[in-house]
């Protein structure tokens, strides 16, 4: 199959400038497309309140800048494609075909290369994420551990250590922070979007998902996972204080530090 | 007695005007659906009654009554029926099955002509994504602002399901039913497909299917969206009984379709076609199919699980009892993901056909275009667990199921090169069909590197279940899916109507889609990334510029949809009568004349070369013919060209 033909199609201009016209439009579709991932999606999500977020946000950001250019090749391709062959009109018998091309075995192998490449670089950067997510919490002070339960359609979170039970979140800045999520009926899933963590709460089994808020703040809790008639309405507020005023918090729901 | 002793036992060559079967058609099929329908909702009554299960006992019963006793009337089983009495269908009963000299009245009957199928599969794809469009408008009407209280949750809830189910069955066979019915045989130098009564057959269950998908909306509705999550599933009103039952019927019409075309792809070619000189297209339907053969049987073992515990008592999926709804999960997504590119690859792979043509070049690499797609047939069934990383099932393979994931892309690029690399230095008609494979560059390219974004175990389990997701899906599958059948309508609509697809409206609708579309699903990405979960009746006010855009851009694409739509009946009933080969394709369906006899080929064409030749000299005749690679095509190829 992979016959392979140079063309001898030189109509205007060599294939050298062919060439330059293309990179240079790639180039151009390459920077716009960086500079688009280094600040939409950032300013979309907005600050973040975790290191879990804080690396989500890079991830986004890295992967976004690595996909510029592999865009940029299709869209520099599709662009150039309509300035320079695109016909006139509607085709009739008996037009000239276009060159004969069935392959190049040149282009195909470094295509195949390349993305390959950019896979296995995906690939390693997605593990080491996701160690170091995993290890988020299992460093440092002892993590706060919360039970948290999904029921149709209220949150409710107990501080089993400080003998609490609240309907509102609220978290000490700093301190790492584990969570174990079940669901009293159907399936919830447990978000907390500033903080780029989210498990699903299943009933009859407990997950669980850990992270460092490191930002005071009013944040939010949501329902992730379609859970029946009021699933919009689930979510709550998640408050993120200093230590002082998290064991004030704590006292005043009679609780002890 | 063998089946020779029944031939010999038919007294007449031509039974007396076929008796009853004659009489069939849909008419008699709905008023024996009724009738059946309202007896087995009395006997179901009769079983159950007082029973904990009794509404669900009654309502699968009933559409099940309604399901059979439809096909019953339409004639769907005579063929069988016949046999088995010793009665078998002679010559003449065969030809009026075909719908030979019938006029319009066959497209009402149970026929058999693979082209009369074709054009039926293509008003019900027609009929689905308006049903699943309308629900699209009314859910985004919902959501121009935070609260703007124009559904109640209950409704919104059942229409984001009924709106994903209806669009995930219509795009499952959006280009296989259409196109893979009418171009494939012609395509291949067929008279037609390998199993007529079982395409017939595969057609009539999704009208059987219909009524009993949309009965949900007046059961309670389904509270679980689309993918019919347990336990939520096992909880919800009797709407949930007409989604598992829809499904399972849907399930049955995809594995006789996948046989029947699988047959028909692989026996059936032509003389010389070896699977070197069969058309990219082909390739692309045969993957489709043979990738939903395996996966499909997991949704219906899913809904049939299902099925036990609402209606049995049983208890698979419900905790306290033992069950485990992970298990639905995994089930769901073994469909689920190899569904995916069940609507992308023949999308695709016709968009590569059609490419060749309007940029009059071979097919840059076939062997690559091959490759890439038995690469991504095989790689889909690896991946389902990427939709569930956030569930919390067996955290230990995320790292895996990352891993497989991320390959497909390696395949996916594939593809783009192929379509590049015919476009390179081609002389490009910018006609409708060939926009449509621009707009899928532009759509796939970014439904693509989103996909990647969801592949990443760490982003993941920020992104799942938000608006991100649903945008990225829509860019695969309504950005390059549905763009793709576009493609394929207007490329092949010559041929299948007769007649030229008015050029005007279908470049209006091109641009409103387009646009509307890019519009829509970016205000959609902004809202999944500022953390707006999916499924959602209203949202925090912090959403609403996003989701303003959003609505405004659905409206867009409705708006063009309805000029597609308009363009289609008008050129349909009175366009200018297209030529027979209006855009110079070396395909053979392009070789026979409009309308199209109702054998196709008055002799079958032998092929010598395949159908990519473009600004090549023709294949010398004493070329030697290779020897084809798959057994099941031996019988079809002889040693030499003729
Ligand atoms: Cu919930
Ligand atoms: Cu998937």
């Amino acid at each position: 199959m992979s016959v392979e033909t140079t063309p001898a199609d030189r109509q205007g201009r060599s294939r050298s400038e062919e060439l330059k016209t293309l990179t240079i439009l790639w180039a151009i579709f390459t920077v716009l497309g960086v500079i688009f991932a280094l600040i939409v999606p950032h300013h979309l999500m907005g600050p973040s309140a975790s290191n879990t977020m804080t690396e989500v946000e890079r991830t986004f950001t890295m992967f976004s800048v690595a996909s510029a250019p592999v865009a940029a090749v299709v869209w520099a391709l599709a662009v150039y494609s309509l300035m320079r062959w695109r016909r006139r009109g509607a085709w009739k018998e008996g037009d000239p075909d276009g060159p004969p091309l069935r392959g190049h075995g040149m282009t195909s192998g470094i295509w195949i290369f390349l993305s390959s490449a950019l896979c296995l670089f995906l690939l390693i950067w997605g593990l080491a994420a996701l160690s170091k997510v995993d290890s988020a919490a299992a460093s440092g002070a002892t993590p706060l551990e919360i039970d948290v339960t999904g029921q149709q359609w209220v949150w409710t979170f107990s501080y089993p250590s400080q003998g609490v039970e609240s309907d509102q979140l609220v978290l000490p800045v700093n301190r790492p922070v584990v969570f174990k999520v079940t669901s009293d009926d159907v399936i919830h899933s447990f978000w907390l979007p500033e903080m780029g963590i989210k498990v699903d709460a299943n009933p009859g089994v407990t997950t669980s998902t850990s992270t460092v808020p490191d930002r005071l703040g009013l944040y939010h809790v949501r329902c992730a996972e379609l859970c029946g008639l009021l699933h919009a309405d689930m979510e709550t507020n998640a408050r993120v204080v200093t230590s002082d005023d998290f064991d004030t918090w704590i006292a005043g729901q009679g609780g002890h530090a | 007695m063998t089946t020779a002793d029944i031939y010999k036992t038919d007294p007449s060559p031509v039974a007396p005007h076929g008796g009853i079967m004659r009489r069939l058609n849909v008419g008699t099929g709905i008023i024996a659906g009724i009738v059946l329908a309202v007896v087995a909702n009395v006997l179901a009554k009769k079983l159950a009654d007082g029973h904990t299960h009794e509404p669900d006992v009654r309502a699968v019963f009933t559409m099940f009554g309604w399901a059979v006793g439809f096909l019953l009337g339409m004639g769907a089983f005579t063929g069988p029926f016949r046999w088995l009495v010793g009665r078998d269908l002679t010559h003449a009963d065969e030809l009026f099955l075909a719908g030979k000299d019938q006029g319009v009245g066959r497209y009402f009957r149970f026929t058999t002509d693979h082209k009369v199928v074709g054009i039926q599969y293509l008003v019900l794809v027609m009929v689905m994504l308006g049903a699943g469009g309308s629900m699209a408008m009314l859910i985004r009407t919902d959501l121009i602002s935070p609260n703007s209280g124009f559904l109640g949750p209950q409704t919104y809830n059942s229409l984001v399901g009924l709106h994903g189910l209806t669009m995930i069955l219509a795009t499952i066979i959006m280009v296989t039913g259409p196109f893979g019915n009418f171009v494939v045989p012609l395509m291949i130098g067929a008279r037609d497909m390998a199993f007529p009564r079982l395409n017939a057959l595969s057609f009539w269950l999704l009208v059987a299917m219909l009524p009993i998908l949309y009965s949900a909306a007046f059961l309670g509705g389904i509270p679980m969206g689309w993918v019919g999550y347990t336990p939520i599933a096992d909880q919800g009103p009797p709407g949930v009984d007409a989604y598992m039952m829809a499904i399972l019927v849907f399930a049955v019409s995809t594995a006789v379709a996948g046989m029947n075309i699988t047959t028909t792809i692989v026996t059936m070619r032509a003389r010389g076609m070896t699977w070197t000189r069969t058309p990219i297209f082909v390739y692309g339907v045969l993957a489709s199919v043979v990738l939903a053969l395996p996966a499909f049987p997991f949704f219906m073992a899913a809904e049939l699980l299902l099925f036990v515990d609402r209606v049995m008592g049983g208890g698979f999926y419900v905790p306290n009892r033992g069950g485990q709804p992970w298990l639905y999960q995994n089930l769901f997504w073994l469909m689920g993901h190899p569904e995916v590119y069940v609507i992308l690859i023949p999308a695709v792979t016709a968009l590569m056909e059609l490419t060749a043509v309007f940029a009059r070049k071979p097919l840059f690499s076939f062997r690559i275009a091959v490759l890439s797609i038995i690469a991504i047939v095989g790689l889909s069934a690896t991946v389902w667990a990427h939709h569930m990383f956030a569930s919390g099932w067996a955290p230990d393979l995320n790292g895996p199921f990352m891993l497989t994931t991320e390959m497909i892309s390696i395949p996916t690029g594939g593809l783009f090169l192929v379509i590049l690399g015919t476009i390179w230095r081609g002389r490009i008609w910018t006609a409708f069909p060939m926009m449509c494979t621009y707009a899928m560059l532009w759509n796939f390219i970014i439904g693509g590197i989103t996909g990647i974004y969801l592949s990443d175990v760490p982003l993941d389990y920020q992104l799942h279940g938000s608006m991100f997701v649903t945008a990225h899906f829509h860019y695969t599958l309504m950005g390059a899916g549905l763009t793709g059948a576009m493609g394929a309508l207007g490329y092949w609509f010559p041929k299948m109507t007769g007649r030229m697809l008015g050029n005007t409206p279908a470049f209006v609708s091109f641009w409103l889609v387009q646009i509307g579309f890019n519009v829509t699903f970016l205000g959609m990405f902004m809202v999944g990334l500022q953390g707006q979960p999916r499924r959602v009746v209203h949202y925090d006010a912090s959403f609403h510029t996003g989701n303003t855009i959003s609505t405004l851009g659905a409206y867009c694409i409705g708006i063009g949809m309805l000029v597609l739509l308009y363009d289609v009946i008008s050129s349909w009933r009175h366009g200018d009568l297209a030529p027979m080969n209006p855009w110079g394709a070396k395909t053979l369906e392009w070789t026979v004349p409009n309308p199209i006899p109702l054998e196709n080929f008055a002799v079958l064409p032998v092929v010598t070369e395949d159908a990519y030749g473009y600004g090549e000299e023709p294949v010398p005749e004493s070329e030697p013919e290779p020897v084809p690679a798959s057994a099941g095509a031996e019988a079809d190829v002889p040693g030499a060209p003729a």
